[in-house]
């Protein structure tokens, strides 16, 4: 059986219990890396509404795992990521992968959250005592991207 | 018919779109032009650098043919997590 998993949410998830599920779907691995993601919690009157394609977002993204099974001996990997609205501190986004060796879990992880910032299909707006506006992927993101292009 | 979806800032611009191929509109630089007449707001989004184009759900990298049947999604920049 895979641990492989991949959900677009509608409604929150609880990123504990994910990699719970995640470490017990897995077996023989020497590391775990589970990320989460938050909505920061700068701002309390900050509501974030993401969207996405569906079909197309999900294929996408299982591209890109694809990807990082070719370049890291994963034994498994587990995305969720948020669609909707969320408030503060509210959990978007979870990767877990797991393999033999601690660094490939690390670098896995990491490729896959560079790759979700700025490749997934996932479109991002905020809005702060009523006015709205895009987020469109900073400098930061796309560099961070081009880190595994080497 | 063929089926037109705008995603991200281009949503604002536009629903989604259900509509008979146009005439002489025979690939996704002539439907581009083809909104943009229809439609000068989101003719000057479309405009901007970093929208991609999608036909029937894969990312096209240049001009592509467009028939009947096709889904055309119009996309602004991503930003996931």
């Amino acid at each position: 059986m895979t641990a492989n998993y991949l959900k677009i949410c509608e409604d929150s998830f609880d990123p504990e219990a994910e990699q719970k599920t995640f470490r017990e779907a897995v077996s023989g691995v020497g590391a775990i890396v589970a990320f989460t993601g938050l909505v920061r919690g700068e701002d309390q009157n900050l509501t974030l509404t993401l969207s996405h394609y569906p079909g197309f977002t999900e294929s996408q993204i299982l591209e890109i795992a694809k990807q990082a099974e070719t370049r890291w001996p994963l034994t498994g990997w587990r995305i969720l990521h948020r669609v909707g609205a969320m408030t503060a501190d509210e959990p978007i986004v979870f990767v877990a992968t797991a393999s033999r060796h601690r660094r490939d879990a690390f670098e896995a992880a990491d490729f896959l959250m560079d790759y979700l910032k700025s490749e997934a299909a996932f479109w991002k707006s905020e809005s702060v005592d009523g006015k709205e506006r895009w987020i469109e992927p900073r400098a930061q993101d796309i560099d961070d991207k081009k880190r595994w292009e080497k | 018919m063929i089926e037109i979806l705008f995603f991200g800032r281009l949503g604002d611009a536009s629903e989604t779109l259900r509509v008979e191929l146009p005439v002489g509109v025979k690939d996704t630089n002539g439907l581009t032009k083809w909104l943009s007449e229809q439609n000068s707001a989101l003719g000057s989004e479309l405009e901007k650098a970093g929208n991609r184009i999608a036909v029937n759900k894969t990312i096209i990298s240049e001009n592509s043919a467009v028939k009947e049947g096709d889904e055309i999604a119009y996309m602004s920049p991503l930003s996931g997590g």
